[in-house]
């Protein structure tokens, strides 16, 4: 039982470390300053997703918007870019819209009591539509190479580590942060225990919405472009992350640090695959299989 | 949608064969029996026979011992206060629930337990409380729901020549096609009966049919229910309503704390004499002697109204004073406490140490000073992945955070300190609520709603589910609670627990105020008397 337990709460890390023992013994490019400093600028962005999308799995909801957030958050601080602000308003402008989203959403799911499957689904739609419209499905480049910055190695990694730090601050140091997990634990005790189920749950689709506001910035960075379909399925792979990483998708519990892990395990995962030169189409498949395995052991634990 | 109109089933042909869709329908039992036409003997013979069922839930005996016989032809009532056992026999008997022991026999031959299906097939059907009709379908498609005739393709019109017949015999003035989900309540039901009907039914159990029913439609399911006596079949009836089961019963069964106290004809019983096998027994000593010294009075309501689960309840409660609400499940008790509680939007006033309030959060009625302690701990208590602690502090975590950061430590000591006082039995404050006991699941859900001090706790159905030795723990902290001034709003099915602990109970029935007793006035005949319709 306890052996269950401890396994199940640490497999995700002891994976992760066995991926990168068995790459780095089995490959010479893999344990790579170039390489790793690679997979690390290639998987942030969607450890920075996963982190705001365990949030709102913790409180079993779902954020499928994040993808198509990324898209119109990088667009839109391209446009601030070309017109000649800074990269802070850039920051700030992408920020801002991810909030937007993601307080739209929120609203909707505690309102409306729309699903958050379909408001989001819709949501991404619309992201994905606005991104084009701002643009004429056009690429906004000729950004200046100082925004290139934001995203190098060391900037997307400090970046990356303070997403993480402040968000395990504020679910596992704040009551808000224990809201969530009560929310998603048992709603109904949850709201006869005074919490306000509303607020907690408005309030993880806007903190999904920023992350992906964030993100968003970060891929127009790394593209030096505003480029209207950028985050194309990165939702997938936040949700990917987060459910690799242990987090239910019934709620209630999991870990900020396992979706880190999740997210990476998934990238260490196709950088191994691509230096072994598997295909594409075989790496679909066996992201697919991955997937699967980590969802039977969350229904293995309980 | 008109409700059935069974005006002449009178009329109806007597020992006239029932018809069958058994001829039409691949699953035929025909060998099990006769069929109900001309057999006379089979409709005064023994039905169904059970004797010492048995069976516990954690420790807690729902069934300890009983007996219990079935004639086809004859209606037999099933009475109990809740929780004697009634709902636990008739899962047995639709083999819902395995015994733990004695055995059960329907016509000379055990019945297969733990598979409702296969007794339902062999001709004992249950119409529950809470119908298992799916809305969205016709009534023809409910009644051979699992069973189609089809070859390959559904046959629509046999199907629904089949149900028809069946409806005409029954008086049920509904079309075949009709959407159930269209239906009144009472329509509903008999599609429930025509169902049983349809597979050939030899026993018919009835949950509490005539809660949901209107005065009319009663009369109407009566004359049904008498009409299919006259075929033949066995009838278990259940319900609160006593003058139901003297207009309705040939016989009477008396649970009680899971045995079979009486059995016998329903012609010479008085409705006293009922009564008193429903609820005889001495209210002991398992509860401890209380000394109220009642205070200033801490809530008042004051015609507080949610139709339709209550209207017009009025009551207080004083200090250091514990009130029971006492009436039958469904009497609109636990409504009436979730209103107070802010968690159910009502009509009418609230009084909150003489201040009117009205909360519309359990959120703000806990910053207030009340707090509701559900009766579903599993449902709407428990945080079940979560360690105790966390269980316990969730309420009132911003007593434990200093600028909006949580401080673990205060917060362990806090929730180690109520865990102590209320005797919580938990490992390790990290140990995940599911895995604790009932006893110390409620002790912890009171811990939580008393972290803080409180002026008024409701406590719904405080010892469901709670063994013997946690019961009394919870009694001991009710009397030291109210001690120290705390003012108790309690619910309970159980009318020992509420004459026991109570130091004045308010009655409810059909979501109305009854009645009020103080402690001394207060007698199981008297409660009863009021909680049931007379």
């Amino acid at each position: 039982m306890r052996l269950r337990h401890a396994l199940s709460n640490y497999a995700i890390f002891v994976a992760l470390v066995a991926e990168c023992v068995v790459l780095a013994v089995a490959t010479d490019a893999f344990f790579t300053v170039d390489n790793l400093s690679n997979v690390l600028r290639q998987n942030a962005f969607t450890a920075i997703l996963a982190a705001g999308m365990t949030f709102v799995i913790l409180t079993a909801g779902i954020d499928l918007s994040v993808g198509s957030v990324v898209g119109l958050t990088g667009v839109v601080a391209s446009d601030v870019l070309v017109h000649g602000y800074g990269t802070p308003a850039a920051l700030a402008a992408g920020l801002l819209v991810g909030l937007l989203v993601g307080t739209i959403n929120g609203i909707t799911v505690t309102r409306l009591r729309i699903p958050a499957f379909i408001v989001t689904l819709a949501m991404m739609l619309v992201a994905r539509g606005a991104a084009y419209k701002y643009t004429d499905a056009r690429t906004i480049s000729g950004l200046p190479p100082s925004f290139g910055v934001l995203s190098s190695s060391l900037s997307t990694a400090v970046i990356m580590a303070g997403v993480f730090v402040v968000a395990w601050i504020l679910l596992m140091r704040t009551p808000f942060g224990r809201h969530v997990y009560a929310t998603g634990g048992n709603r109904d005790a949850a709201w006869l225990s005074g919490v306000r189920v509303d607020r907690v749950e408005f309030s993880v689709y806007a903190i999904s919405g920023i992350a992906a506001g964030l993100a968003g910035v970060l891929v127009a960075s790394r593209l030096n472009a505003g480029y209207p379909r950028a985050g194309e399925f990165y939702e997938l792979d936040a949700i990917a992350a987060v459910v690799v990483g242990g987090t239910s998708l019934f709620g209630g519990r999991g870990s900020l640090w396992g979706t880190l892990a999740g997210a990476f395990f998934i990238g260490v995962l196709n950088n191994g695959l691509n230096l072994f030169r598997v295909s594409s189409y075989d790496q679909l498949i066996v992201k697919g299989a991955v997937l699967l395995i980590a969802a039977s052991l969350d229904r293995w634990r309980r | 949608m008109s409700p059935p109109s069974l005006a002449d089933s009178n009329e109806l042909r007597r020992g006239e064969p029932l018809p069958s869709l058994a001829d039409s329908n691949e699953l035929r039992r025909g060998e099990l029996l006769p069929s109900l036409d001309g057999s006379n003997e089979l409709r005064r013979g023994k039905l169904l026979s059970a004797s010492g069922l048995a069976k516990s839930y954690g420790g807690a005996h729902a069934l300890a011992g009983v007996d219990f016989t079935l004639d086809a032809g004859e209606i037999h009532a099933l009475v109990g206060e809740n929780g004697a056992g009634k709902s636990t026999l008739i899962k047995i008997l639709g083999g819902a629930v395995v015994p733990d022991g004695g055995e059960v026999t329907f016509l000379e031959r055990p019945l297969p337990s733990g598979d409702p299906r296969t007794v339902r097939e062999r001709g004992i059907a249950t119409v529950h409380q809470e119908f298992t009709l799916v809305k969205d379908l016709s009534v023809a498609d409910n009644i051979f729901l699992g069973r189609e005739l089809a070859r390959p393709f559904l046959r629509r019109g046999e199907m629904n020549a089949g149900v028809q017949r069946i409806l005409d015999t029954l008086g049920v003035e509904v079309p075949p096609s009709a959407r159930v989900g269209d239906l009144s309540v009472a329509g509903q039901q008999m599609v429930e009966i025509a169902r049983a009907l349809a597979i050939d039914a030899k026993v018919l159990i009835l949950d509490e049919p005539s809660a949901t029913l209107s005065g009319l439609e009663v009369e109407r399911l009566f004359t049904v229910l008498r009409q299919l006596r006259l075929r033949g079949l066995g009838i278990i009836y259940i319900s609160h309503r006593l003058e139901e089961i003297f207009d309705l019963a040939d016989r009477v069964t008396v649970l009680r704390d899971g045995r079979t106290v009486s059995t016998g004809a329903a012609a010479g019983l008085t409705r006293a004499q009922l009564i008193r096998s429903m609820v005889g027994r001495d209210v002991s000593e398992e509860f401890p002697a209380r000394h109220p010294q009642p205070g200033a009075v801490v809530l008042e309501v004051d015609h507080l109204s949610a139709p339709p689960r209550f209207s017009d309840v009025s009551f207080s409660v004083r200090q250091g004073e514990i009130v029971g609400l006492a009436g039958l499940v469904g009497a609109g008790r636990t409504s009436t406490a979730l209103a107070i509680a802010g968690a159910l939007h009502a009509s009418g006033a609230v009084r909150l140490n003489g201040r009117p309030v009205r909360f519309r959060s359990p959120a703000e009625a806990i910053e207030h000073g009340i707090a509701y302690v559900t009766e579903d701990r599993k449902g709407r208590g428990i945080f079940p992945v979560m360690g105790t602690g966390e269980n316990i502090t969730i309420a009132y975590l911003r007593a434990y955070a200093r600028a909006g950061l949580l401080r673990p430590p205060a917060e362990r000591a806090a929730a180690a300190a109520k865990a102590r006082e209320f005797d919580v039995r938990a490992a390790r404050l990290s140990q995940p609520a599911s895995t604790l006991s009932g006893g110390n699941q409620q002790k912890m859900l009171l811990a939580r709603y008393l972290l803080k001090r409180r002026d008024l706790v409701i406590l719904d159905e405080p010892t469901r589910g709670v063994d013997v030795g946690a019961r009394a723990e919870i009694y001991g902290l009710m009397n030291r609670l109210t001690a120290e001034g705390l003012a108790i709003l309690m619910i309970s099915s159980e009318l020992p627990e509420v004459l026991g602990m109570a130091d004045r109970i308010v009655v409810l029935r059909e979501g109305r105020t009854m009645g009020e007793l103080a402690r001394a006035a207060a007698t199981p005949e008297r409660v009863m008397g009021l909680a049931t319709r007379t």
